[in-house]
């Protein structure tokens, strides 16, 4: 399976009258983009805004991120959500670079939604910040929810996928700048003398009502069981974010797009490992769910013949039972493992890291303290609704405290916890971060 | 300048050997012995006093010993408390930790001290404490006191400090996020410790397995059928408005609702505020979370003796593990004043 | 906090789904629940169903707490 990246590196971007791009220049055209987003009848309201790195602008709630790319051979962006199901991985696809699709809720957060801060201090926590942002406010009639602490954001995150694809059209006829290639041989051709390596993949699926999980090629990862998927096809679209889990454990679409781990396995392919691919697993509420995943990552790994395996978690709290039993149960059929996940320590940084550990999980990759205690200055420009960090229990903030008071102040400061840092745990490998003693 | 005093063991301190460790608490003016050098070493503070006490008589009279320290720093002004180095001395540890957390709580000074990882000071006081990796003995002494005058005065001049490993100290499970000054990303140091893991290379866990600890089991309930029995939940259950504010994540409030009178938690009446996990079950039939349905059914039949007419509930998910040890004290101290002999405590 | 009320010398019985999460952080006895989100009753089983089983699983756990035990115990349900 090949797979070819064409790049385009954005570094500008406008509102102009065609949506087009040339020399890193990437113009669009405002009311088209806007009718992209208003097909959908849910989308009651609706404007764009570009910000840049250094701007002295706050996000939030902010829902996904994607890439705008688009396929050469027609295929929709996100095979089983916003089109026909088709293969990921294959072909051509191009992207521009250095750019995403912030979406963000006009009026309503939830306990799964982040804040980005463009500029100042808070632009260290996350990854969207040294992007040339495409930003969507809008807000729609999913009144059903507007008060609910979990929310899907369906016709939200939906809009974000079709804006990006619509931008990506931008660049469908163009050479690009700067080209990727992944190629997968098949498995039983891979033979090389060198070690062999799965990244497992456990996505959030811990909902077991739909409209909130992971999705590959459209399906509710909280219905599948553990399966072993190209990694092209993670780089191409298969995997759609979720709405659920505070927002800085979350991996979000642009995450999958992009996958740094992937990237980097492939990198040393054939050099120091033999990449096999990836098992995709998930993450879930009940005893047999977990141990029944477990029991297919470990059987899944034996039959490749997998020697180490890398296994990476988006989440914490309850799923961490399923991230340490999958290191043990690899541990105990001889694979050798390496854990990539955060920790939540507390805002004392005294709690225990993860609910479950164990000694045979004596190789973990830490990329943050999701109970951070973060204080912010106000921000010039607050994209979105500030409030609701403060109002609607996203993850991280709260409506008052007795020794903090309120996360959001009469200045327009905020104080919180890292959990609400859009997708700043950064698990999929970006995280310069980690955690020590002191 | 600032002001720092030290604390000294009888030997130390040049009060004489082993037959002066009975020696009794006192104060000196200025620094002796290693305080004397350290006092040479630290830029940004004056040694003022040392305070020495016989290891025998702090180990045997160790809350009268430590009064008498703190009487006798109770008129003197000072911006640091450091002790020791004890190196590898048993007696000398255990007085320099308690010294140093009896001064911390009454005077809110920072408080550092220096030991050998074997010495049983460590373990007893390095979780309250910030106790430096010192030498086996004396002859560390030079090396051991500038840790501490160098990490002393930075303390002193509110710069940046550093982790427990780049400052010399044992780590206290105190565990905080921090950028990496090489920027190494994530999916680089897990290609490193894969490839060290598998070529049986020695590599460094970023999330090291701490060690648990168990609470001794309580007796069991003699007659259930007297017994008064109380319900507590982390699934975060409570009355609609949630009237203590509970939050559905890193909760740092606890409440206490009434259930007198009632046969069953009806879901016009509680519901789940819990972030962690899909609502709609317990928000549909609460007792799925809270058993009182069942549990007044055991009361009907005398199988248990009485249901306590009030249930605990919290929010598990995120809590500091002192946050929960703090809720879990209060409601402890509420359930012994209401002579509850026993509890279920349901988890989501 | 199941910790802090056993070392106050009160009996106490943590009824959890995450067997492994209870024993790690140090309850002493453990009733296996039915899941996280329901732990004592399936909203797909009839409220009968549900009652059964509850009923069951508090029984127990009320068993457990008269029970004598030298080491952590996961009461078999």
């Amino acid at each position: 399976m090949k797979f070819t990246i064409g790049n385009f590196l954005v570094q500008e971007i406008r509102f102009g009258a065609n949506t087009s791009y040339k020399k890193g220049l990437l113009t669009i055209n405002k009311s088209e983009a806007l009718a992209v987003v208003c097909e959908d009848d849910h989308i009651t309201e609706a404007d764009l805004y570009l910000v840049h790195p250094g701007d002295d602008v706050r996000l939030l709630p902010v829902k996904d991120a994607v890439e705008p790319r688009i396929k050469l051979d027609g295929a929709p962006l996100f095979p089983g959500v916003t089109g026909q199901m088709v293969q990921c991985g294959e072909g051509i696809t191009h992207a521009l670079k250095g750019c995403s699709v912030v979406v963000v809720g006009q009026q309503w957060g939830g306990y799964q939604d982040g804040v980005i801060d463009m500029g100042g201090e808070g632009a260290k926590y996350t990854y969207f910040s040294q992007l040339h942002n495409i930003v969507l406010v809008a807000d729609t009639d999913e009144a059903f929810e507007q008060k609910e602490l979990q929310k899907k954001n369906s016709a939200l995150r939906r809009a974000g996928l079709r804006l990006a694809e619509y931008i990506g059209s931008a660049v469908k006829t163009m050479e690009p700048e700067k080209m990727e290639q992944y190629e997968m041989v098949p498995v039983a051709d891979r033979v090389i003398p060198l070690p062999k390596i799965a990244l497992v993949l456990q996505v959030q699926s811990q909902m077991e009502k739909p409209g909130y999980n992971t999705l590959c090629y459209g399906w509710d990862c909280n219905h599948m069981v553990p399966t072993f998927i190209n990694p092209n096809e993670i780089l191409d679209g298969a995997m759609v974010s979720g709405s659920f889990m505070p927002s800085s454990s979350k991996w979000s679409t642009y995450d999958f797009q992009n996958f740094p781990m992937i990237k980097r396995l492939y990198q040393e392919h054939g050099k120091t490992l033999n990449f096999i691919g990836v098992i995709l697993s998930n993450l879930n509420v009940e005893s047999d769910q977990k141990e029944r995943s477990t029991l297919f990552v470990v059987n899944m790994a034996k039959t490749l013949g997998i020697d180490a395996a890398i296994v990476a978690e988006e989440g914490y709290g309850n799923p961490d039972t399923d991230f340490t039993s999958c290191l043990v149960a690899l541990e105990d059929a001889g694979i050798k493992t390496v854990g990539l996940t955060n920790e939540c320590t507390g805002k004392d940084g005294r709690s225990q890291p993860l609910v479950y550990m164990h000694e045979k999980a004596d190789a973990i990759v830490s990329c943050g303290n999701v109970s951070e205690l973060i204080e912010l200055p106000p921000a010039k420009i607050v994209l979105g609704n500030l409030q609701a960090l403060a109002r609607d229990g996203m993850s991280g903030g709260w409506a008052d405290d007795e020794l903090l008071g309120p996360s959001v102040r009469p200045d327009g400061s905020i104080i919180m916890e890292n959990n609400a840092m859009f997708c700043g745990d950064q698990v999929v490998g970006w995280s310069t971060k980690t955690v020590k003693e002191f | 300048m600032k002001k720092a005093i030290v604390y000294l063991n009888q030997f130390f301190g040049q009060i004489g050997g082993e037959s002066t460790a009975g020696h009794q608490p006192a104060i000196k003016e200025g620094g002796i012995g290693p305080a004397q050098e350290l006092n040479r070493q630290l830029q940004h503070a004056e040694v003022t006093h040392t305070v020495v006490c016989g290891d025998n008589y702090m180990v045997e009279n160790e809350e009268e010993a430590v009064k008498q320290i703190l009487e006798l720093l109770s008129d003197k002004e000072f911006d640091i408390f450091i002790s020791g180095p004890a190196f590898k001395a048993g007696r000398y540890g255990l007085a320099c930790g308690a010294v140093n957390k009896a001064v911390h709580e009454a005077f809110s000074v920072p408080v550092i001290t220096s030991m050998h990882t074997e010495n049983p000071g460590v373990d007893l006081y390095k979780k309250e404490l910030i106790i430096f990796s010192g030498g086996e003995s004396v002859i560390a002494m030079d090396e051991d006191l500038k840790k501490l005058a160098v990490y002393a005065d930075k303390i002193l001049t509110n710069q940046p400090l550093g982790t427990a490993e780049e400052e010399g100290y044992h780590a206290r499970g105190n565990r905080h996020q921090i950028w990496r000054d090489d920027q190494v990303c994530a999916a680089d140091r897990v290609v490193d410790m894969l490839l060290k893991k598998i070529h049986d290379q020695p590599f460094e866990s970023e999330l090291p397995v701490p060690k648990r600890d168990n609470v001794p089991i309580a007796p069991p309930l003699s007659d259930l059928a007297t017994a008064r029995i109380a319900v507590l939940t982390s699934g975060g259950v409570v009355p609609v408005n949630n009237p203590d504010h509970i939050r559905s994540a890193s909760a740092t409030r606890w409440g206490k609702y009434s259930i007198e009178g009632m046969e069953r938690l009806e879901a016009d009446i509680f519901k789940t505020i819990h972030g962690g996990y899909d609502p709609t079950a317990i928000d549909a039939d609460p007792n799925i979370c809270v058993p009182i349905d069942v549990l007044r059914a055991y009361e009907a039949e005398g199988k248990i003796g009485h249901l306590y007419e009030f249930f605990y509930s919290t929010v598990g998910t995120g809590v500091t593990q002192s946050d929960a040890a703090r809720m879990g004290r209060e409601i402890v101290e509420d359930l012994l004043a209401v002579d509850v002999d026993a509890a279920i405590m349901i988890s989501t | 906090m199941v910790k802090e009320v056993e070392r106050a010398g009160i009996p106490i019985v943590q009824m959890a789904n995450l067997v492994l999460v209870a024993k790690n952080t140090g309850a002493n006895r453990i009733v296996p629940t039915i899941s996280i989100p329901h732990p004592l009753g399936d909203p797909n089983t009839s409220k009968e169903e549900q009652w059964k089983v509850r009923h069951h699983r508090v029984g127990i756990a009320l068993q457990g707490l008269t029970t004598d035990i030298q080491e952590q115990t996961v009461f078999a349900v």
